[in-house]
């Protein structure tokens, strides 16, 4: 009959279009729908909110995902989370742009092309998990299990990689940890015995930002928290070479010639040691290396630090004063990405000191609390195999202090390219674009070259997976389990609101697939995600269902280690160490002391980065609301020196280096110093597979020098000098 | 019945850091296309040399004026003020004329180029989230502020929450609550610290635009078809001098040859 023939070809078509317009979404048995209908976050006809977390960047805020018909509508904060408090920032506001971006990677892809060309076939799961455990089985076979080299970022499911990459007997780890905050957390973690102590803003009186742009480099809380600071008329003074939205907020700013931070922290213990403004009874009773540190800053007066940071010495005078008499309500903020530098660690130890001196421990500094993973279960596994072969990243033959599980990549990059102290011939990836974060991007591609195989996870085809050869689509955050996280005496989830686009599947559920193919499966013994994450909560007596509903559960009340107790430090000495014997040993200065970073050339600009507010490291760009919201990436410069060059507003611009050039429009403003110029990260993207955000802006990572701290591993983003020109 | 609350927002330039998650949240709740907004930032954003500068961001939208120039400017009724504070636009009896665009002294209402008669909806404009704050959510951009720029609640308490904000910091912020009398009051109340007009908000007294307007309204259609008649008969006159005057010319260049024209 010709009427059904013709209604059957119109669901065909009908079925054909739905599949790649709405990538499959509401065709596919709707698992996460009656999921949450039993939990009675869905009513029947599909409609609700499901909590979870957001995953824009590491802040990790608690989000309530509104749900109309199996697909996500709006994201609201979690109130009960006190990551986000009820609010999201832009990033977080537009989360649900990322899981329905039109560049999705929506199956397994096999590269056809040559890398770079961006030609790939769409695989199976079976086909591309079988080829990549054979390319990496056939590495280890012929080279040794380090020749392939593992690198991911920040992530719930972290942990899950590392076992991957233990389990199969690689030393070679790569994480974003070297060229952002290497020196801070080094730094706390010789001082202080910890990576990253909390900041409580409830009693603070006086805050020094070194550079820490809260208002533009939003921690959703913190950010928070610091507004309403400086709303109860705490003094907060901001240094920084440029005048960013948080300079306009703080009650002080001192554009401080780049590269100086150290002098100025420097001059500021001077004064308070000097002038006896510091807290003794604290600093006796839970420190050790005082009268060293008394000694080391004896020849750092004011008025030498004035002439090199370009601060005036009253003025320098005048804020260590301020911050001593505001004693232990003081908090001199030990900054996020401190990697500007190489005398940054020397910084970040100066900040611990300055902190300690004041004795704010306990008042504004606490313990670290946050995303303590201790006390969370997980699924039996035999011991991993004994590692003998070195690190390509130095660490610990040429880093003796930098933490295993942080490394120096950008050194793994170099040792990559040199073949030294052997060639690398894999690369697994996940939710990283190591072409766009380490510096000296050339130099990037060419270790690509060097690879036999490359395999990327990713959500998109980023400018990693575009030079891969099998790229594997990853669940978005809003589509998957990831593994739990406790903050304080909650533990939060991660769960899928909706159905995963395409073929998307969670981290836990692919390297399971991996493991499992390379004869690992001992290492991950869980039938699924829920069944990992039941595995978690096992000794917390909660049960999945219940952490569900809300987005978390709270646990049951335990003593938390530091709390209503004396403080404990997990140093050497079990004290803070304002001395550190464990750099002297290993022949760095157990003291911080000043070290002269190199300065521009005549007629070179020092190249400074920081972030927006619109935009995470390298994988945001792409999202069209955030790039409906954001400002273009020009190049800044004082608008009087462009004026001097002959350069406008808007002009092309060549920006040059010792690594690359770029070509970008310039940006004419007084909003930063005369000797500076400022690109903003993130952009220039080389994949044609961003359709969004190809094209736009200019790389800063095509113009970094490789330049590493040799205590922190950290790499010196901001010396990097350039000329500019009229393009 | 129950007594039906104006409520209205709270804008705190000092508290606002231009992150526009506000911007995004309202694009996302209210499915406005990637080419259009109904937030935007104004003002003269960074003022001052280097090293002695300052900067200020404005969350601009709709004012949500207790006596709309829209409204009474709209030939056919295509707005409506709500008591509890929204002003809400109607596409459905929109016919495009524009006129609300022009009668806003706010600037506000955005004419939609890419839309005719048949789509409808040819303007767009805030509409402070009717869809939220009736179950009880704030509007959008409020919801998720994470500096508390905005504000949401009872205008009343708004106005008092504003003044006391500017008696405990007198130095801090401008001694004014804009909106409060603006154009007979508006639901939309901002504090600030630098000059209302470098947000980039009009200087504007506190008797509305619509009182002056209303009066101009009733001699707006004598005198357009008053005019009307003098410019027709006007432009009916031109048109004969001018066909007069081109037969002159042809007239005047036959004779020299010049026949081209004639041809």
């Amino acid at each position: 009959m010709p009427k059904t023939e013709l209604s059957r070809r119109d669901f065909l078509k009908m079925g054909a279009a739905a599949a790649s317009a709405f990538a499959v979404g509401s065709m596919i048995p709707a698992q996460v729908a009656q999921a949450a209908r039993d939990a009675g976050l869905l009513d029947s006809a599909g409609d609700g909110y499901i909590a979870s977390m957001c995953e824009m960047c590491v802040w990790r805020c608690g989000l309530l995902a509104k749900v109309v018909d199996g697909r996500v509508v709006k994201l609201e904060g979690n109130p009960d989370n006190p990551h986000s408090k009820g609010n999201l920032c832009p990033r977080g506001q537009s989360g649900l742009m990322n899981t329905y971006d039109p560049d999705r990677v929506l199956t397994p892809l096999i590269r056809v092309g040559k890398r770079g060309e961006g030609l790939f076939r769409k695989a199976s799961w079976e086909e591309a998990l079988d080829l990549i455990a054979s390319k990496m089985q056939g590495i280890k076979d012929t080279y040794g299990a380090e020749a392939m080299v593992f690198s991911t970022t920040h992530c719930l499911s972290q942990p899950l990689f590392e076992n991957l990459m233990y389990a199969f007997g690689s030393p070679n780890y790569g994480t974003q940890r070297s060229l952002c905050f290497n020196a801070m957390i080094v730094a706390n973690q010789i001082t202080f015995g910890m990576e990253e102590p909390d900041r409580d803003y409830q009693n603070v009186k006086y805050i020094l930002l070194t550079g820490r742009n809260l208002m533009e480099a939003i921690s959703t809380s913190e950010t928070h928290d610091l507004s309403y600071a400086i709303d109860n008329d705490v003094k907060v003074v901001y240094i920084d070479p440029r005048f960013t939205k948080t300079a306009a907020k703080a009650s002080e700013w001192l554009p401080i010639r780049p590269g100086t931070d150290l002098a100025f922290h420097l001059a500021m213990i001077n004064v308070i040691i000097s002038e006896k403004l510091y807290n003794s009874s604290f600093v006796n009773q839970y420190t050790v290396g005082f009268e060293q540190v008394a000694l080391a800053v004896t020849g750092y007066t004011p008025e030498w630090a004035a002439t090199l940071t370009g601060v005036e010495a009253d003025v320098i005078r005048r804020i260590a004063r301020e911050f001593a008499a505001a004693g232990k309500y003081a908090l001199a903020h030990n900054g996020w990405r401190t990697s500007n530098f190489v005398n940054s660690f020397a910084t970040e130890r100066a900040i611990t000191i300055l902190n300690t001196l004041v004795g704010n421990w306990g008042t504004t500094i606490l313990p670290s609390s946050g995303e303590e993973t201790g006390t969370l279960g997980q699924p039996p596994q035999p011991p991993y195999p004994r590692i003998s072969a070195q690190r390509l990243d130095g660490v610990p033959w040429k880093y003796p202090v930098v933490p295993l599980k942080i490394g120096v990549f950008q050194e793994m990059r170099d040792n990559i390219v040199t073949g030294n102290p052997y060639q690398a011939h894999g690369w697994f990836i996940s939710r990283q674009n190591p072409i766009m974060s380490i510096p000296d991007r050339a130099k990037t591609l060419e270790a690509f070259s060097k690879m036999d195989f490359i395999a990327t996870v990713d959500i998109l085809l980023n400018d990693t997976a575009w030079f891969s050869d099998v790229v594997l689509p990853e669940a978005s955050y809003l589509e998957r389990y990831d593994p739990l996280l406790i903050i304080g005496n909650k533990v939060f989830v991660r769960q899928p609101v909706i159905e995963p686009q395409g073929e998307g599947k969670s981290s836990l559920w692919i390297y399971k697939q991996l493991g499992e193919r390379l004869g690992l499966g001992d290492y991950f013994q869980y039938t699924d995600e829920e069944d990992y994450l039941r595995q978690e909560l096992t000794p917390l007596g909660v049960s999945l269902e219940e952490v569900k509903v809300k987005g978390y559960a709270d646990l049951p009340e335990t003593a938390h280690v530091g709390e209503g107790s004396e403080p404990t430090f997990n140093t050497p000495s079990g004290k803070i160490e304002l001395y550190s014997d464990t750099l002297n040993k290993v022949g760095f200065p157990g003291v911080p002391a000043w070290e002269e970073p190199p300065k521009p050339a005549e007629g070179q600009f020092y190249l400074l980065t920081g972030k927006v507010a619109q935009s995470t490291q390298f994988g945001t760009q792409n999202n069209q609301l955030l790039h409906k919201y954001s400002d273009e990436p020009r190049l800044w410069m004082n608008a009087k020196v462009a004026a001097e060059k002959g350069l406008a507003d808007g002009d092309w611009v060549v920006v040059t280096s010792d690594a690359g050039l770029v070509n970008v429009h310039l940006q004419a403003t007084e909003a930063i110093r005369p000797d500076c110029v400022y690109l903003t990260p993130g952009y220039g993207h080389l994949s044609k597979g961003l359709t969004t955000a190809f094209g736009i802006g200019a790389s800063d990572s095509v113009l970094h020098v490789t330049y590493t701290d040799p205590i922190s591993g950290g790499q010196a983003l901001s010396q990097t000098f350039v000329s500019v020109r009229k393009a | 019945m129950t007594e039906i609350k104006h409520h209205g927002f709270l804008f705190d330039a000092t508290r606002c850091i231009d992150c526009r998650a506000c911007m995004v949240a309202c694009s996302v709740e209210n499915n406005i296309p990637m080419d259009k907004t109904r937030i935007w930032v104004a003002g003269i954003g960074l003022k001052g040399e280097f090293p002695n500068l300052d900067h200020a961001s404005m969350v601009y939208h709709c004012l949500h004026c207790n006596a709309p120039d829209c409204l009474s400017a709209c030939p056919v009724g295509a707005y409506t003020k709500r008591p509890d504070g929204p002003v809400l636009y109607d596409p459905n009896k929109c016919i495009g004329c524009r006129y609300c665009m022009n009668a806003c002294p706010f600037g506000v209402p955005h004419f939609d180029w890419d839309k005719g008669l048949i789509d409808g909806a040819f303007i767009d404009k805030c509409t402070l989230c009717p869809q939220r704050i009736d179950i009880g959510l704030e509007p959008a951009c409020v919801a998720t502020c994470p500096t508390d720029a905005l504000v949401y609640g009872e205008w009343t308490d708004l106005v008092k929450e504003a003044h006391g904000r500017i008696q405990a910091h007198p130095v801090r912020y401008i001694d004014h609550v804009y909106g409060e009398t603006e154009n007979g009051g508006t639901s939309y109340l901002i504090l600030s610290h630098v000059p209302f007009e470098e947000l980039g908000l009009p200087t504007i007294g506190p008797v509305p635009v619509k009182a002056v307007s209303e009066k101009v309204m009733e001699f707006t259609i004598p005198f357009a078809l008053g005019w009307g008649a003098v410019l027709t008969a006007v432009a009916a006159g031109v048109h004969i001098y001018n066909r007069n005057k081109e037969s002159d010319v042809k007239q005047a260049e036959t004779p020299e040859g010049k026949t081209e024209e004639t041809k």
